[in-house]
């Protein structure tokens, strides 16, 4: 069978039935939407960092969004995996690698939704009034700082029990938000603080749509870090992949 | 009294089918002419050297789970057509040997073959589905969505009406999978095997969980779709399943193919029939010289029952006759093979060839033993 068909064919069930759920609908929608009104009803035009308040709390709550959309992936594989749904697809023309394929594109397509529901929203409440190609590209780099994220998510769906799995995704997507500077803009952490999360790959996802905002991009240091924690979790990644393999 | 060969060697007996040679099994396989029943059935495609391959071929197949050794050197060759049985205890290795033939699982040695490929070619090419233990549905869609998906991902599929209505699912197409009962998981579970329109079909404990009625209907349904000439392995230990359904019947203990033939021929290895009577007052001195007694392999008892597995029951029951003239309600059946199965899958320490033949000794945990 036609690879390329395949993978399509199920990229849009995994879509369909993740767009349906109303967890993804709450975490990923709803949440980053509400979150910006309140976050920028008063102060939207102080300066924070290189931009004002209203771009800034955009591109944290985009990338937030966007977050929960591709670390939930490794929900919904720990779940497939528990539930015998992986043996089932083995024994069907999906490759396993056409399956992860499908889990990826699901989790970058789905992520869309939020950052454009977000941007919108911006937009709309004149907190943030950009050109169309800056918010095109502050989208964009968005999703790049999101790579890591996601190796990360699949990591974690080799790695734990489903039981395990939502309360873990929850606690750990909250954590990397935190550290990111999404609930408290980096710029008021202290500097050692500040250097720590920095080394984190959730960090520059935000900067690296700030960035775009204030004119310039995410730099070498940025794209370093990203391209770092991608091997690493890529690596281990595949190492709880293949184990998980073996003992199907 | 125990008799013994030097070593094991199962019996290989093709059993009733309706096949067995290469030939028999190609034009079984792929019928030259479709028909309104059997549809012509795509195989490994026109011209592929897998045409005309056994269905399943495993040779000396092995895997181990640490120091446990769950599948310890399984050989075993299907021809198409036939139903087989894959029966044993509970750790016998039946799951791992099916997962092993199904690519899920890799065995540390042996090689393991389905149509002359390879297992997750021949899954991919739709020639092979399972039923598997637990599991395979995807919570939160609905049965018609699940299948409607998986169909999506077979070369060759039926239509998911069809497979509902002969799985006998149609009334449940609307409802969500993580709703269904026990036995209806089952069955749907059933018609994402029937899905792939596949030419052997691998069933685990396909009827656990079913009530009676559903397990008929089940079996009904599985004895048409072989009855087109396809191929059934089937892993049960409901002994009656296996006696009823299977063309052939192999058994399996501690991760090896103890007895392989026919229903009747696994009957046979147990050698012989039991007889039960009536004789009150029976103490265990008089109960050992009934275990002694000409033609007698085992002597029980059960309050005023006895119970004398025989390999031999006329010369039994003239000795039984003449040792105890006050045995009355005499009863002599043929051996189950809930008997065949007690005798070749006891513990380890039996060892497993105790066949044809005047001795036999009979080591059934599950009636009150007498220790001659």
């Amino acid at each position: 069978m036609n690879p390329l068909a395949l993978t399509a064919r199920y990229t849009r069930f995994e879509m369909k039935r993740v767009a349906r759920n109303p967890r993804f609908l709450i975490f990923s929608m709803f949440l980053p939407v509400v979150m910006f009104a309140a976050y920028t009803s008063t102060d939207a035009t102080d300066a924070l960092g290189d931009i004002t308040v209203g771009p800034y709390i955009m591109v944290s709550m985009a990338s937030f969004g966007a977050m929960m959309s591709v670390v939930s992936t490794g929900g919904r594989i720990a779940l497939e995996r528990s539930g015998g749904w992986s043996r089932q697809l083995r024994l069907t023309a999906l490759t396993n690698g056409q399956y992860l394929t499908s889990k990826i594109i699901g989790g970058f397509t789905l992520a869309l939704p939020a950052l454009v529901a977000v941007f919108v929203e911006a937009y709309a409440t004149g907190r943030a009034k950009l050109s169309f190609g800056t918010y095109l590209e502050a989208g964009f780099w968005v999703l790049v700082g999101m790579v890591p994220l996601a190796t990360f998510g699949i990591l974690l769906g080799y790695l734990v029990r489903a039981d395990n799995a939502g309360q873990l995704i929850g606690g750990m997507t909250s954590l990397l938000a935190l550290a990111g500077g999404v609930w408290v803009p980096v710029e008021q952490f202290p500097g050692w603080l500040a250097d720590i999360v920095k080394a984190l790959p959730m960090y520059w996802s935000g900067a690296a749509g700030r960035d775009v905002i204030a004119g310039s991009w995410i730099g070498w240091r940025g794209l370093l870090v990203l391209a770092v924690w991608t091997l690493v979790l890529g690596r281990l990644a595949a190492r709880s992949y293949a184990r998980d393999q073996l003992r199907a | 009294m125990r008799r013994q060969r030097p070593s094991w060697q199962p019996l290989d007996v093709t059993g009733r089918s309706r096949t067995t040679g290469p030939e028999a099994a190609r034009t079984d396989a792929f019928p030259a002419a479709p028909s309104a029943t059997a549809p012509l059935r795509r195989g490994p495609a026109d011209g592929d050297p897998a045409r005309g391959a056994a269905p399943v071929a495993l040779a000396g197949v092995r895997r181990s789970y640490g120091a446990v050794n769950a599948v310890d050197g399984v050989s075993l060759t299907v021809p198409a057509g036939q139903v087989v049985a894959l029966l044993g205890p509970n750790g016998a290795g039946k799951s791992t040997t099916i997962d092993m033939l199904l690519g899920l699982t890799t065995q540390d040695a042996g090689t393991v073959s389905l149509f002359g490929l390879s297992p997750r070619r021949a899954c991919a090419e739709g020639l092979v589905a399972a039923m598997l233990q637990n599991g395979g549905l995807l919570p939160f869609v609905t049965v018609e969505t699940l299948l409607d998906t998986l169909r999506g991902l077979y070369p060759h599929p039926l239509t998911t009406a069809e497979a509902m209505r002969r799985a006998g699912v149609s009334d449940l197409a609307g409802l969500r999978t993580e709703k269904l009962s026990g036995g209806q998981r089952q069955r749907v579970r059933f018609a994402t095997a029937l899905l792939p329109d596949p030419q052997l079909l691998v069933l685990d404990e396909p009827t656990a969980a079913m009530d009676v009625s559903a397990r008929q209907a089940f079996w009904a349904e599985t004895r048409d779709w072989a009855a087109e000439g396809r191929t059934v392995l089937f892993a049960t230990h409901y002994l009656a399943e296996a006696d009823d359904f299977a063309d052939r019947i192999v058994l399996l203990r501690a991760g090896r193919v103890v007895a392989d033939g026919t229903t009747t021929e696994v009957k046979a290895l147990v050698g012989g029939r039991v007889i039960r009577a009536t004789l009150p007052r029976v103490d265990d001195h008089l109960l050992a010289a009934l275990g002694r007694l000409p033609g007698v392999s085992r002597a029980a008892r059960r309050g005023d029952t006895i119970e004398l597995r025989c390999a031999d029951s006329d010369a039994a029951l003239r000795a039984l006759l003449a040792e105890a003239p006050a045995v009355r309600d005499l009863e002599i059946t043929g051996a189950g093979l809930e008997d065949a199965f007690m005798v070749l899958t006891a513990d380890s320490a039996t060892p497993p060839a105790q066949l044809a033949g005047s001795a036999v000794q009979i080591r059934a945990p599950h009636f009150g033993e007498m220790a001659p």
